[in-house]
């Protein structure tokens, strides 16, 4: 074991070493590393604006600043106060962009029509100028009148469907993510085994290494990179919906994106060695594509049925099925476990069976790559690799 | 087809060798591709410290059973020995393959390329650069360690396949085709790297259909044609066992009439200037040449052994007989 560990790393290190080194690499997670920066900090920089708001008013009129200043302070919002002469040179701070919001005696000016949270909070807090006014005229006391200011609006608390649709956001993106990932990972596994073979490396590796060495390393090399660049895409993202709320994405989608992760390690190995079979197969490197296609529209399909089927109706039998069935489960189960409420078992059977088949194909893959290897000068048939060997003479 | 009776079987020179140490074995060996027969049941011995020749034109199985004996692919029958006993996965991690077709990574660096290959050979991380560089430098490469492989001419390639084979000095080397291609100074360093490594005891097999070509290399020679052995000893012992002897001539006469009184002779080649003659064991060499001196000027003569592509010729039933089905 020791032996046949030292091989397989000494094939993975030098893949690593070697897709490290290419242009691809750098491109690709230099892109990654953009996108997700950019995911987390371009909400931010929009979100400032919305904390600060500016009120054009005629002169400096005390009461209504302090009422408002007490609402936004409720509602954590900054208010600044832009004084203007007249009706007119509100309306047109207003009309400019120097103000969000203008008030010039009974109107309210506002730059569109809707809505939206700070002409709300001025209207709100002229009522309630006014509705002091008639009950300190009706005989209320100072004491009466301060404990009225003290009422608060009941906390605002979502639960069910808001959230949920924030899940369902990130059930989508992290199916989105996946597909792409591992059909990604298995063409590099392809090409990488489809290199060798074209290039008689793969004869010179099988007189001193097992081709379970050679395929392991090269699968691990490859799910090693993708890993990396996956976790460069995500980490940051987890992070932020972890301890900021200005993403969009709820607290929850922190653990829905780890547990991605945990779905493309299955999936990466449920479909890694049957690409690497694929890709012993070809004898031109320009085969390659062909030779995946059935294994790339498998994962279509599950990707298919995960955005179409399962984003609409988490509980509907073909999602069900589908998030259970191990060459759709690991692109299935994660949408419909942030969709909604998926029983654990559930997700505990389709991780058992992803990882069983994964085992079993791998064992099938080493038989077909191995003998696939040899066949040179034309594009191997599937019925000459498998099944029992030829007979002897 | 048929055999020469000076045949040296493989279990006859075993007793030679002394101690099986080192002495790679073929034993029956048989392999098909489907219907295909490429094996038929091969066995003979190889000696260390010696350049054995595995020869044969192609498609004869050489690719086939070099590719067994290194387990790239399973025999259907018989099997390898190594040391007298069945070969080990083991043993193999310490033997040198190159085969007929190039495998090198592209992009890689010469010296990273060599010290890849020591390193699946069981050299450690600490010895395995030096290593690299000493056979490197062997092979003129030692100024090219940072260049990527792609970047180098064929020959240098060549050169490079040939030390990522070396590198961990390995007892057992076999080399499928390695002359195909090769100028006439690439073969002549080729033939040297082999001698000494051959002088130093190792064990070292190469297949070639350049039967001539390699004639002066081998001092053992395996000849199979379609899957069997037809030829296998040592090549001095297989040319002088013949019992014939080849006249080359060149005279300045057309005429071929100074032959009449010597029917037994054959005329195996008459080109414009070498007449070359195979002799029968009761002709007198000097009666030949006395009869070709008086017919005209002779300018040069010598006495030759058969070449190993007659020898073979002969063993496979000739031209004619090769063109029957197996």
């Amino acid at each position: 074991m020791g032996s046949w560990w030292r091989g397989t790393r000494l094939v993975a290190g030098r893949s690593i070493t070697e897709n490290l080194r290419s242009k691809t690499f750098k491109i690709v997670t230099a892109g990654l590393l953009l996108i997700s920066a950019a995911a987390v900090v371009v909400p931010q920089l929009l979100g400032q604006d919305e904390t600060s708001y500016t009120l054009a008013t005629i002169g400096r009129p005390a009461e209504l600043a302090a009422a408002v200043d007490r609402a936004a302070e409720a509602a954590g919002l900054d208010v600044a106060y832009l004084a203007r002469d007249d009706e007119d040179a509100v309306r047109r701070a207003v009309a400019d962009g120097e103000a969000d919001a203008g008030l010039a005696g009974d109107v309210l000016y506002t730059p569109q029509r809707g809505q939206s949270t700070f002409p709300v909070l001025v209207s709100q807090s002229v009522v309630a100028i006014a509705v002091s006014q008639r009950l300190a005229d009706a005989g209320l006391s100072p004491d009466q009148m301060a404990g009225l200011q003290e009422i608060r609006p009941p906390e605002q608390v979502v639960v069910g469907g808001a959230e949920d649709a924030g899940r369902a956001d990130t059930g989508f993106l992290v199916g989105i993510v996946l597909y792409l990932a591992v059909t990604f990972a298995g063409s590099a596994i392809a090409t990488a085994v489809a290199t060798e073979k074209s290039t008689h490396i793969s004869e010179v590796l099988l007189a001193v290494l097992r081709p379970s060495q050679v395929m392991v390393g090269t699968v691990l090399a490859v799910g090693a990179v993708t890993l990396a660049q996956l976790l460069i895409l995500t980490t940051p993202l987890a992070v932020a919906v972890r301890y900021t709320d200005s993403i969009g994405l709820p607290a929850t989608a922190g653990g829905d994106i780890a547990l991605a992760v945990v779905w493309f390690l299955l999936g990466f190995l449920l479909y890694a060695f049957l690409f690497a079979a694929a890709g012993a197969l070809v004898n031109k490197m320009n085969e390659v594509s062909a030779t995946i296609t059935p294994i790339t529209l498998t994962l279509l399909v599950g990707y298919l049925i995960g955005v179409f089927v399962t984003t609409n109706d988490s509980d509907a039998p073909a999602s069900v099925a589908a998030s259970l069935f191990p060459f759709t489960a690991p692109l299935v189960m994660p949408i419909r476990w942030a969709a909604g409420d998926v029983p654990v078992y559930q997700l505990a059977l389709a991780m058992l069976l992803t990882a069983a088949t994964a085992v079993l194909l791998a064992g099938v893959a080493a038989t077909v790559y191995r003998r696939a290897l040899l066949i040179t000068g034309r594009r191997a048939k599937l019925r000459e690799v498998v099944g029992p060997p030829p007979a002897t003479t | 087809m048929r055999s020469l009776d000076v045949t040296v079987t493989g279990t006859e020179r075993s007793a030679d060798v002394g101690s099986p140490h080192g002495v790679l074995g073929v034993r029956d060996v048989a392999h098909s591709f489907g219907e295909r027969t490429a094996l038929v049941g091969v066995s003979f011995d190889v000696p260390p410290g010696v350049i054995t020749g595995l020869l044969g034109p192609n498609g004869a199985g050489k690719t086939t059973l070099l590719r067994i004996l290194l387990g790239v692919l399973d025999a259907d029958r018989g099997a390898v020995t190594y040391d007298g006993r069945a070969v080990r996965f083991e043993d193999r991690r310490g033997w040198g393959y190159m085969p007929q077709e190039r495998g090198l990574y592209p992009a890689m660096p010469v010296g990273q390329q060599v010290v890849y290959f020591g390193r699946l050979h069981g050299l450690s991380r600490r010895e395995a650069p030096g290593r690299a560089r000493a056979v490197l430098e062997e092979f003129d490469l030692g100024d090219r360690w940072g260049d990527r492989s792609d970047q180098l001419s064929g020959g240098m390639q060549q050169r490079l396949q040939l030390a990522t084979a070396l590198v961990h000095a390995p007892e057992v080397i076999v080399l499928d085709e390695p002359f195909a291609g090769l100028d006439p100074v690439a073969v002549v360093n080729l033939s040297q790297t082999l001698r000494r490594r051959a002088r130093d005891g190792r064990t070292v097999l190469f297949s070639s259909h350049q039967l001539d070509l390699v004639q002066d290399l081998c001092e053992e020679i395996v000849m199979i044609d379609r899957g069997r052995t037809v030829l296998n000893g040592p090549v001095s012992v297989l040319r002088a066992g013949t019992g014939e002897r080849q006249l080359r001539l060149q005279v300045r006469t057309t005429g071929r009439e100074w032959l009449d009184p010597f029917p037994g002779i054959v005329v195996v080649s008459d080109q414009a200037d070498e007449l070359r003659l195979a002799l029968p064991p009761d002709v007198d060499a000097l009666d030949v040449l006395d009869a070709a001196r008086a017919a005209g000027a002779v300018v040069d003569f010598g006495l030759d052994l058969p070449t190993l592509s007659q020898i073979f010729l002969r063993a496979a039933g000739g031209p004619a007989g090769r063109q029957e089905a197996p």
